[in-house]
């Protein structure tokens, strides 16, 4: 509220951050697990003296470059960009809390590109000692990543002590911090075995070449599995009361975790009795189908992850529409349009005559002409409501789901978001702009279905 | 409208550490982010043209801007974190509002740069396998990045401009918006000061890209033969001066035909007269230098000196742009005027990790020291 709004007609601004994050996830895990596979097989060809292993290698490495260090690292970038004008108040938050953990961060982004481009370039010009270490570096760095932005992104799931004691480590090393370390460990070394079986089974021509590539790859995926399992337990075991309730409650989600821990144990299965004891199994075929199941189970914890989070972003610090915890109370009080620097403006431009002594008088709101009445009841939805529904028509769209609903169901549900469900935030403002909002819903609702019968009542 | 009404309220949280540390490493990050960005932002377009009417020595050269181009593109970015991230630590009051009333266009740079990055990547694997001629395609994507990367600097300049023309929101915001909310399509056109300020940005990253064109020649290219080392001077020569002459022009635009009075009499007058003038003379420094290597030859010394002179004047351009960007903003709100509440320990885990980050960056270049004719991997 202290920032404007960013309208995205049907989809809502939040829904480009979960767009681009997941297409981010996907590549980021193959950065670290893809680096450790790197490091580890590198220094095992070395040692084999396996002349083919290593140009396979090499293959790997140029096509790892391409997927990590361009596209992963733009789309990387990509989500903070996008969170910075579709949640600014949360990403303002974040980095005031967290920017040496950033700082950090970037620390190792930037070995992780050197020494990527020195491991790839030099390729059979270094020693091989020193080219091993080099991919060792790569690989530490690129894990020291995955940690520091795990107890960043963890800290908004759960912020532990943060709230009392305000300091860096209280936020980081937050009671979610340890299970997602191990669960995002797991499913780098899952998905970087699942993306160097789709390469392999493209690009190493050799039977041999790729029965070993499926055998020794297939370890790091088992060991992965049992880690996103333990992760997952310990990431369940350690979830507020409040995401335990919505993981429960909500049927989508109910569904998507039976499909993770389903495809993760398929995976399992598949990989033991598939690369690990029957290496020659792995086909192209048989590759992308691993592909396609690490991308499902990636993906749908990933939205699982954030959608339990309702209704925060950060948990107790920051509501999903942009509101410190602590200032819904202040704001029923003095009114959410006085309390929003820009609903503020929009007041005071377009309707000054609702200004007393240069504040909003609320009791004002309600003598304007009905049609103002309603455009002011928008401005309210927008502002408080738009971060998870569309209007009329789009993602969660509030007029569908308001449809055939009485003035009194819509006022109670306006007046009391987080009583009607516990994972919507709580109205923050005046009961006279809970009225405007209502008027405004009532206008944009759909009718009751038509044609819907129950016995005599029609 | 009164703009200040459009400014939040402080953060609660206060700034992680001092001012003076914030904006110290902001502009130390942008002159460090700067280097590689500046050929890439007029080297690739540059490339192009030496590739299409640049002669033998001028492809050669071409060939030589973009082999590097990957890697400069990656630190390049990298580099950028830093400047942002303290951005928004720092200067989040102005820098949230300013981006998302021009949200699309923000959000599209991330397009744009995957997409030229990809194209880079593209062209470079042609010169590879083409050598010599490249495939009229691989033409079309080089030019095709090129204009991408001149448009990401453009909406780049439109934030930044933006973020200290907050006089001009009020108008963009009731302009595209709907029930208050806005549409995220606002450019910052009507800002006098954005087109001489894109434009003196690419004017400079024609007097970096010259100043590696030397460094390249003298350091990197020992294959390139006599012939190769004097014509690219040539072109350096040409580049740079074209750079200094555009930078001059667009400064002088800049700073005469749209500062506010207030805003010219602090920089021409008193303390910051120094600085002004040094900035604004400071290219001819590198240009000088690289005239004198047209003129008598260049060296591995003359070339080192040429890029710690260009060095120096990103420098100085980084830290004049800081000041004027405080006074700028000093009408609306006071940076420096935040409350501080230091996190001593992670502060100092960042300076030990960064000095520890560099020393292994360090021993991973001397490891390349041993390898024969590193120049020419590009």
């Amino acid at each position: 509220m202290h920032y404007p709004w960013w309208y995205v007609p049907f989809l809502t601004s939040p829904m480009l951050i979960a767009i681009i994050s997941v297409l981010h996830v996907l590549v980021a895990h193959y950065a670290v697990g893809g680096g450790l596979f790197l490091a580890v097989e590198t220094q095992y060809a070395y040692r084999h003296n396996h002349r083919e292993y290593l140009a396979y290698l090499k293959e790997h490495a140029w096509f790892f470059i391409l997927i990590t260090v361009v596209y992963g690292a733009i789309t990387g970038i990509g989500i903070w960009w996008t969170i910075g004008v579709a949640s600014p108040l949360a990403t303002q938050t974040l980095i005031h809390i967290f920017v040496f953990g950033w700082a950090m961060e970037y620390v190792f982004f930037v070995l992780e590109i050197v020494s990527a481009f020195l491991f790839y370039y030099f390729w059979g010009r270094l020693d091989p000692k020193t080219h091993v270490r080099i991919g060792w570096i790569y690989a530490g760095s690129a894990w020291m990543s995955l940690v520091l932005i795990t107890g960043i992104t963890a800290f908004m799931l759960h912020s532990g002590r943060w709230p009392e004691e305000r300091t860096f480590w209280a936020g980081f090393l937050n009671p979610q911090f340890v299970p997602q370390v191990l669960a995002r460990t797991g499913g780098a070394f899952l998905l970087a075995s699942l993306y160097v079986y789709l390469h392999a089974t493209f690009k190493a021509k050799d039977p041999a070449l790729r029965d070993l590539i499926a055998a020794r790859s297939a370890r790091p995926a088992l060991l992965g599995s049992l880690l996103i399992i333990l992760g997952g337990i310990g990431w369940y075991l350690a979830l507020p009361e409040s995401a335990k309730a919505a993981l429960i409650a909500a049927s989508t989600l109910n569904i998507l975790v039976v499909l993770i821990f389903a495809v993760t144990i398929a995976v399992f299965f598949m990989l033991y009795l598939g690369p690990y004891r029957n290496p020659g199994w792995l086909s192209p075929g048989f590759a992308i189908l691993f592909f396609t199941f690490g991308l499902a189970a990636i993906t749908t914890g990933e939205y699982i992850r954030e959608a339990v989070r309702k209704p925060y972003i950060i948990y107790n610090v920051v509501l999903g529409n942009q509101i410190y915890a602590e200032k819904v109370s202040e704001l029923r009080r003095t009114g959410y349009l006085e309390g929003g620097t820009w609903t503020k403006a929009w007041v005071s431009h377009h309707y000054p005559q609702v200004l007393n002594a240069g504040r909003i008088d609320p009791a004002r709101l309600l003598a304007l002409p009905e049609e103002d009445q309603v455009k002011l009841g928008e401005v309210l939805f927008l502002y408080h409501c738009n971060d998870c529904h569309a209007g009329r028509r789009g993602f969660s769209a509030v007029a569908q789901l308001i449809r055939g609903w009485t003035p009194d169901m819509v006022r109670t549900v306006v007046e009391h978001p987080e009583k009607a469900h516990f994972f919507m935030p709580p109205w923050a403002g005046t009961p006279e702009e809970a009225e405007l909002l209502t008027k405004y819903l009532l206008r944009i609702a759909h009718p009751r279905p038509a044609g819907m019968y129950f016995g005599e009542e029609k | 409208m009164d703009p200040t009404t459009l400014i939040g309220p402080s953060s609660p949280l206060g700034y992680p550490a001092p001012y003076w540390f914030l904006v110290a490493f902001k502009v130390l990050g942008f002159t460090l982010h700067m280097v590689p960005m500046h050929i890439w932002y007029a080297g690739v377009l540059l490339a192009m043209l030496l590739q299409w009417r640049g002669g033998e020595v001028g492809r050669q050269l071409s060939r030589r801007l973009m082999q590097p181009m990957p890697i400069l593109i990656a630190l390049g970015i990298n580099f950028g974190i830093v400047p942002l991230l303290f951005t928004q630590v720092a200067y989040y009051k102005v820098f949230y509002p300013a981006t998302i009333l021009m949200a699309w266009p923000w959000v599209s740079i991330i397009v744009l740069l995957t997409l030229a990055y990809y194209g880079v990547y593209i062209y470079v694997a042609g010169l590879r396998t083409e050598g010599a001629t490249i495939a009229r395609w691989r033409q079309a994507i080089g030019w095709t990045t090129a204009v991408f990367f001149l448009l990401i600097g453009f909406i780049f300049s439109n934030a930044f401009s933006l973020m200290t023309n907050v006089r001009a929101w009020s108008d963009l915001w009731l302009r595209e918006s709907i029930g208050g909310a806005p549409l995220g399509t606002a450019w910052n056109t009507e800002d006098p000061t954005l087109w001489p300020r894109w434009l003196m940005m690419f004017s400079l990253a024609l007097t970096t890209t010259a100043a590696f064109i030397v460094v390249d020649a003298e350091w990197f290219s020992a294959r390139g033969g006599t012939n190769y080392r004097v014509g690219t001077h040539r072109i350096a020569f040409a580049i740079s001066t074209i750079g200094v002459i555009g930078f001059a022009i667009t400064g002088s635009w800049y700073v005469f035909g749209t500062w506010p009075e207030e805003l010219r009499e602090k920089m021409l007058q008193g303390p910051l007269r120094a600085l002004t003038i040094l900035t604004a003379l400071s290219p001819g420094a590198p240009w000088l230098l690289i005239l004198w290597q047209w003129r008598k030859g260049g060296t591995r010394t003359r070339a080192a000196a040429t890029a710690l002179a260009q060095f120096l004047v990103l420098a100085l351009n980084a830290i004049s742009r800081q000041v004027v960007q405080n006074i700028e903003l000093g009408r609306f709100l006071d940076v420096t005027a935040e409350p501080v509440r230091i996190q001593w320990s992670p502060l100092v885990l960042f300076l030990l990790l960064f000095v520890i980050g560099l020393g292994i960056v360090a021993w991973m270049l001397s490891r390349l020291k041993t390898l024969k004719g590193i120049g020419e991997s590009g």
